[in-house]
């Protein structure tokens, strides 16, 4: 990526200072990243953002820069060692606040405040600050002190219940899905709108997102119906109210699956010819014969598919029309899928300790820009003189007495 | 300052919003904020009308709830793009736009001369944004897939479901939320860009890619490891992390941090302190080694032990006094839990919107983010088919 193209990007001359780790946060400001926004990663080597030192690691070596995880969720970005609790290092910060557009965290409520970065201190600095706080529960409220992660907001906003079988336990998404995709891109799209005002009216302001709340919005229909109809829906497990059959039928080889979903009687019809379905009935060539019959028509679906490779039934089905999709695994995806590799998904990325290490391109591509990701992340604390330097105008001396004070850390 | 004064962060934003399911939420996410987003629904209105659940169960096109919640705020004008006249309406709207936002078919546009190219000139700063299955081009650009399809060629259904069984979709679209939601992000950053430079952007966004961004460290594993990722569901992590059942329904803990033995420390005084039988082993050393926690063993005597223990409390106990000690557990909550949160109660976070079908306000999930300076509000509720179709189309007349 040359310089001129980063000046295209849509966010060129955009800066966050970013106090974001771990999750969600991480992912909200490495957005902001590859669209080109200058984001520094305020860190410090006495208290690790968590991820640095989680698996995979390269070679198995645990190491601060050699986590595939963090380095995926922290592409695009700066890294800036301070120990904010030192006096010069808070005016360190003070002084990045007075240059920056964004600065965002995702620690619990009043931390911010303790360090003397709460946003009215930071407004005092810079008025056109946009703050952004993402804690568990919003800044505020009783239950604003309590603590958790991506599984525990699983729980709280009501998807663990949600997914899984009508008979079973719930099982929820299995992963920390809140933090991947609901608060990174809400927050994202909170903090834009933000700099749309900010650019039209000069006024900064604060952002108070509780990571509990974008997960819940997705769950909307679920929320509603028990507000309108007096019920908690039944997990559901892959059936749609809408379609059937709708499911995920077995298929020869170790835990190969593949995903049909039927919206219309011409792809019923298309489905049994392809199967050579012989069981078909008068009453399943309707929708709603469909959703009456789909525990019939799913047991039969399950004995005509179970001798079908997987993928040679996709192609089949897709050539036909018939919405139907495998079951990729993190392996297919990388290596088997033709239309991620056409799409230049995944991204090899110089790393000066892990190598070329892989990582996701962003699902979205521009006509008139590359977006990024632009780098994989940043060492720790690797563009700590680089921006002492250029952006707080300090001499390599002051750098150097800095870092002999633990300032610099 | 009351709400209803307040400025809005979107004002005087045009959206058009030419989508179905896939991409409704992201034209909700700019209306919400103040944008004027115009959903422009095929003749006989849009197919997600006719989703469930319904308002009462009633298969009526105006009592559709995913319909109800996703499109608030916006306007509504019917538009046959397959007509000449419509598309005539459609490029004057699209001169006056700031964004499209599509989940048409790849190629349609273009086809029917509305691509952005075209569109462009009409209007320089136009951006569009294509929502579609696998994005414009590519082998599997004009394939079939709903959102259960989506989760599963992204990789996110082989990590839901239960250990050893059949893969699970995770509830609400969530593919379609993600592609909505990334599409949202990139519009509004090449919406500002735009504003800046006067010159627009077309957005090709792949809701399967999308997907593929919930997976979380499964890629990395693969790539660093070679280890894949399957599912776990119903088991725990690692030994005192995972979901428990209890008096009254189930709790999610995690007695273990990501990095640091604190929570665990803080669980194992808790269970000593319940008196809780045999809590005492879980301070033997072996409980910190990583091998061992990761082993069945260990986690078939964790759930002896805490199940035995939490069966006699429920969620809300077991939450309160977890809590005292910051130990990360959450109950499983039902939406009806949801709804009854005092947390979210004390935010304001469900909202009463007016719907014309029931007659009376119905409650929805409301402000996802709290701009504090730009409030998010509702003031309008999802239009009924056309409804807008004259004053769109004197504004239109007014400009031209």
């Amino acid at each position: 990526m040359n310089a001129k193209a980063m000046t295209d990007l849509p966010l060129a001359g955009v800066r966050v200072t970013d106090f974001s780790w771990i999750g969600a946060g991480s992912y909200l400001t490495k957005l902001l990243a590859d669209l080109g926004a200058d984001v520094i990663k305020i860190e410090s080597s006495a208290k690790l953002d968590a991820l640095r030192v989680s698996p995979p690691f390269k070679d198995r070596i645990k190491g601060v820069n050699r986590s595939g995880y963090f380095s995926d969720r922290n592409t695009s970005k700066r890294s800036m060692t301070v120990n904010v609790k030192t006096p010069a290092g808070l005016a360190l910060i003070r002084r990045l606040v007075a240059v920056s557009d964004i600065v965002a965290n995702n620690f619990a409520p009043g931390t911010m405040d303790k360090l003397g970065l709460g946003y009215e201190q930071l407004k005092a600095i810079n008025p056109r600050i946009i703050h952004i706080g993402m804690s568990m529960h919003g800044a505020a409220g009783p239950e604003a002190n309590t603590i958790g992660y991506g599984l525990t907001i699983g729980a709280i906003s009501g998807l663990q219940y949600l997914c899984g079988s009508p008979e079973r336990e719930p099982v929820g998404s299995g992963t920390n899905y809140p933090d991947h995709v609901p608060n990174p891109c809400h927050g994202a799209f909170a903090v834009l709108a933000a700099l749309r005002h900010q650019r039209r009216t000069g006024l900064g302001q604060n952002i108070d997102m509780a990571q509990t709340e974008p997960m819940i919005a997705l769950l909307a229909p679920a929320m509603i119906d028990c507000a309108v109809n007096a019920r908690d829906v039944p997990r559901a497990g892959n059936r749609s109210a809408d379609r059937a059959p709708r499911g995920v039928f077995r298929c020869c080889g170790e835990d190969r699956w593949i995903a049909i979903s039927i919206g219309t009687d011409k792809q019923w019809r298309s489905l049994c010819e392809v199967l050579g379905f012989p069981a078909d009935r008068e009453s399943w060539r309707t929708a709603s014969g469909r959703l009456a019959e789909q525990d019939d028509i799913e047991k039969a679906l399950a004995a005509s598919i179970a001798a079908w490779d997987a993928f040679e039934l996709m192609e089949r089905l897709q050539a036909r029309g018939v919405p139907a999709g495998v079951m990729q695994t993190a392996a297919d995806v990388i290596e088997r899928d033709p239309q991620l590799a056409h799409r230049s998904h995944w991204r090899k990325l110089a790393h000066p300790e892990m190598g070329d290490a892989l990582h996701n391109a962003q699902p979205f591509k521009f006509a008139r820009v590359t977006v990024g990701p632009l780098s994989a992340a940043p060492c720790l604390g690797e563009h700590t003189e680089e921006i002492c330097r250029t952006l707080l105008g300090l001499s390599a001396q002051e750098i150097a007495d800095l870092q002999c004070n633990g300032v610099l850390c | 300052m009351k709400r209803s004064d307040a400025p809005a962060a979107l004002a005087g934003l045009r959206v058009l919003d030419l989508s179905g399911a896939p991409g409704q939420y992201c034209g909700k996410l700019f209306a919400d904020l103040g944008a004027d987003v115009i959903l422009i629904e095929p003749p006989g209105g849009s197919p997600l009308r006719r989703e469930a659940p319904f308002i009462g169960d009633r298969p009526d096109p105006e009592a559709g709830i995913p319909f109800a919640y996703l499109n608030t705020n916006k306007r509504s004008v019917c538009l046959d793009l397959g007509r000449n006249a419509d598309r005539e309406l459609f490029r004057r709207l699209a001169a006056g736009a700031d964004l499209l936002i599509d989940t048409e078919q790849p190629g349609v546009m273009a086809e029917r001369g509305l691509g952005w190219e075209e569109l462009a000139k009409l209007r320089p700063g136009i951006v569009q944004t294509s929502i579609s299955p696998f994005g414009q081009s590519g082998p599997y650009a004009h394939w079939e897939a709903d959102d259960l399809v989506l989760l599963a060629l992204g990789g996110l259904l082989s990590l839901g479901g239960y250990a050893g069984g059949e893969p699970t979709a995770v509830y609400g679209q969530q593919a379609y939320a993600a592609g909505s939601l990334f599409a949202a992000v990139a519009s509004m950053a090449a919406v500002l860009g735009a504003e800046a430079s006067g010159r627009g952007d077309f957005i090709d966004v792949s809701i399967q890619e999308a997907v593929v961004m919930a997976l979380e460290n499964a890629a990395q594993f693969y790539d660093l490891e070679k280890v894949v990722r399957g599912r776990t569901g119903g088991q725990q992590s690692v030994a005192g992390s995972g979901q428990f059942p209890c008096k009254d329904g189930f709790v999610y803990m995690l007695g273990r941090g990501i990095s640091s033995p604190q929570f665990w420390t803080s669980t194992v005084r808790w269970l000593n302190e319940e008196n809780v039988e045999g809590a005492s082993e879980l301070q033997e050393p072996r409980w910190l080694e990583r091998d061992f926690i990761s082993s069945d063993a260990a986690k078939t005597r964790f759930a002896e032990l805490f199940v035995g223990f939490s069966m006699s409390r429920t969620k809300e106990q077991l939450y309160r006094a977890a809590k005292e000690r910051r130990i990360p557990l959450a109950p499983v909550c039902a939406p009806s839990d949801v709804l009854a949160s005092p947390q979210l109660r004390y935010r304001e976070f469900f909202v009463p919107v007016w719907n014309e079908f029931a007659g009376r306000a119905i409650t929805m999930p409301g402000a996802p983010y709290q701009l504090l300076g730009t409030p998010w509000r509702i003031a309008r509720p999802a239009p009924g088919i056309d409804q807008h179709r004259l004053e769109i189309l004197s504004e239109i007349e007014a400009v031209s």
